[in-house]
């Protein structure tokens, strides 16, 4: 990943000190999640779960396993699901939060264009008003979306990066305000 | 026998017996500690003296000519692998930073392929396949792959900026591996190796006496609009001081004095014209160094920016004139 890609990575080391914790991260490329996974410690590797949505990673049983083997996915819809509780999104999150995994969460729900933040879908918000007292991980990557753009397989070495922020609590139950909160944390990673 | 042949070849030793590579490993090493101690008792003395930027540099210097000598002495099959590398990296820098569109990918990625084609050939040592596969070859192939994909809006600046990184990153710096595969002179024993490591090692203390001699004499510029820290005091400087620690190693090439002086000095001259290239180019994106890779130094192209040029130069200098 480093050397090929040309990914800097942040040192994650600091996710050491933390229990448990929702990485939130922009998202322009499938090679995030590599990229995130990859600068984690080996020691808490397996106890993070990248969320990632079923009709697209368990679009046919094969992918579903693989993913699932491979990155220790957790699938969930996209749609909320009111009357089967099992099968909604939110309430799988909570549930592998509560048997404590850690989550990688890309906010923006689709990878879009390159190097275009869109905006948040509320379902981060959701989960974080709900355990007020886990810790979120603002992560940041630039480039991404160029080595490995939507709608194409190819992947190109790019210098990019990853930049993580401070492990940090929401302020507000108001789910409005948290996504504005994780919004802002991400523009100012983007600035530096 | 046929084991230890075998292994002979793998792990080329015979660098530890050859007596002018270890001076010139010595040499540098030597060169280092001075500088590293100088630093540090100079810390000590004024507290208050700007070193860090110094130190830092000291220190990747340290890096780069341990990974450098390591390569080149030990094995010269690593030493091919470590050149290309080289190059895959400054072009990933260099092409990340220069904006290419999205519809370049495609052409992007055979310019990609073109790099371990090129140190293949010089690795066979294949001079005329080597000498055209990028100016000709590439330079035909990769406008066709960019047409092919039919955007046409850009597609000039596409089209000769992707050629140029490849001709300076692995075109320029592909020379320094064909050093290695020139045939045997009699007579001379450094070989290839000797050659390489002479032009690695007057490429960078011609940067350094440059930088000193900027330093400490500086005053008038030469252009400063492209780079505010050369001097007519430094470029000068350097380019005499580069000329006579040619002289002094000469025991590296099959050159006589009056043409190892005159390489010396084209080497001091086509480094300052690399340095200002590639620091023009910073002008033009508008940053100050290509990358973080190196500390103290930025990216590995600001550090082999001279290298691309001296490359070339050198090669043809001396297979033009001892081979």
């Amino acid at each position: 990943m480093k050397i090929i890609v040309g990914v800097k990575f942040d040192s994650a080391k600091f996710l050491l000190n933390e229990k448990q914790f929702i990485i939130v991260a922009n998202h322009n490329s499938h090679l995030d999640t590599m990229a995130i996974m990859a600068s984690l410690p080996s020691k808490i590797i397996h106890k993070v779960k990248p969320v990632a949505a079923a009709d697209y990673f368990g679009k046919t049983k094969l992918k579903a396993k693989l993913s699932n083997y491979l990155i220790n996915t957790l699938l969930i819809q996209r749609k909320r699901d009111k009357e089967h509780p099992e099968n909604d999104p939110i309430d799988q999150m909570i549930a592998a939060l509560d048997s404590g995994f850690s989550l990688i969460i890309f906010p923006e729900g689709t990878r879009g264009e390159p190097e275009v933040q869109q905006s948040l879908k509320p379902g981060i918000g959701y989960v974080l008003t709900k355990r007020p007292q886990l810790k979120y991980v603002p992560a940041y990557m630039k480039g991404m979306g160029k080595a490995m753009p939507k709608d194409d397989n190819l992947i190109i070495p790019f210098n990019s990066s990853l930049t993580y922020g401070l492990p940090t609590q929401i302020i507000s139950s108001n789910i409005i305000d948290v996504l504005k909160q994780i919004e802002g944390d991400l523009n100012t990673l983007k600035e530096v | 026998m046929y084991k230890t042949i075998k292994m002979e070849k793998i792990f080329r030793f015979d660098s530890i017996r050859n007596n002018d590579l270890l001076i010139v490993a010595f040499l540098i090493f030597g060169l280092l500690c001075l500088a590293s101690l100088g630093f540090f008792i100079a810390g000590k003395l004024n507290p208050d003296a700007k070193l860090d930027e110094l130190k830092a540099r000291t220190k990747s210097w340290w890096v780069m000519s341990l990974i450098f000598i390591g390569a080149t002495l030990i094995n010269s099959t690593i030493s091919y692998i470590a050149m290309g590398m080289l190059s895959f990296v400054a072009f990933r820098e260099l092409y990340s930073v220069l904006g290419f569109r999205e519809s370049d990918r495609r052409a992007i990625f055979w310019a990609f392929i073109a790099i371990p084609i090129q140190y293949y050939l010089a690795y066979i040592g294949w001079y005329g396949a080597f000498i055209i596969f990028i100016p000709i070859v590439m330079f035909l192939f990769l406008p066709l792959r960019l047409v092919l994909k039919g955007d046409t809006s850009g597609i000039i600046k596409s089209m000769a900026t992707l050629q140029w990184i490849l001709m300076l990153t692995v075109f320029g710096i592909s020379h320094m591996a064909y050093l290695l595969s020139l045939h045997e002179i009699k007579g001379f024993s450094s070989g290839g190796r000797g050659l390489l490591l002479f032009l690695v090692f007057m490429t960078e203390i011609n940067d350094v006496m440059q930088f000193t001699w900027g330093k400490l004499l500086g005053r008038n510029k030469i252009i400063p609009k492209v780079s505010p820290n050369k001097t007519w005091e430094g470029f000068i400087g350097g380019l005499i001081s580069t000329t006579v620690i040619g002289y002094f190693l000469r025991f590296l090439t099959p050159l006589s004095v009056p043409q190892v002086v005159f390489v010396s000095f084209m080497i001091g001259l086509s480094g300052f014209v690399g340095d200002i290239v590639m620091s023009s180019i910073k002008r033009d994106i508008g940053v100050k160094d290509m990358g973080t890779s190196i500390p103290g130094h930025g990216g590995i192209l600001d550090r082999i920016d001279s290298l691309a040029y001296t490359a070339p130069v050198f090669f043809h200098l001396v297979y033009y004139i001892a081979y």
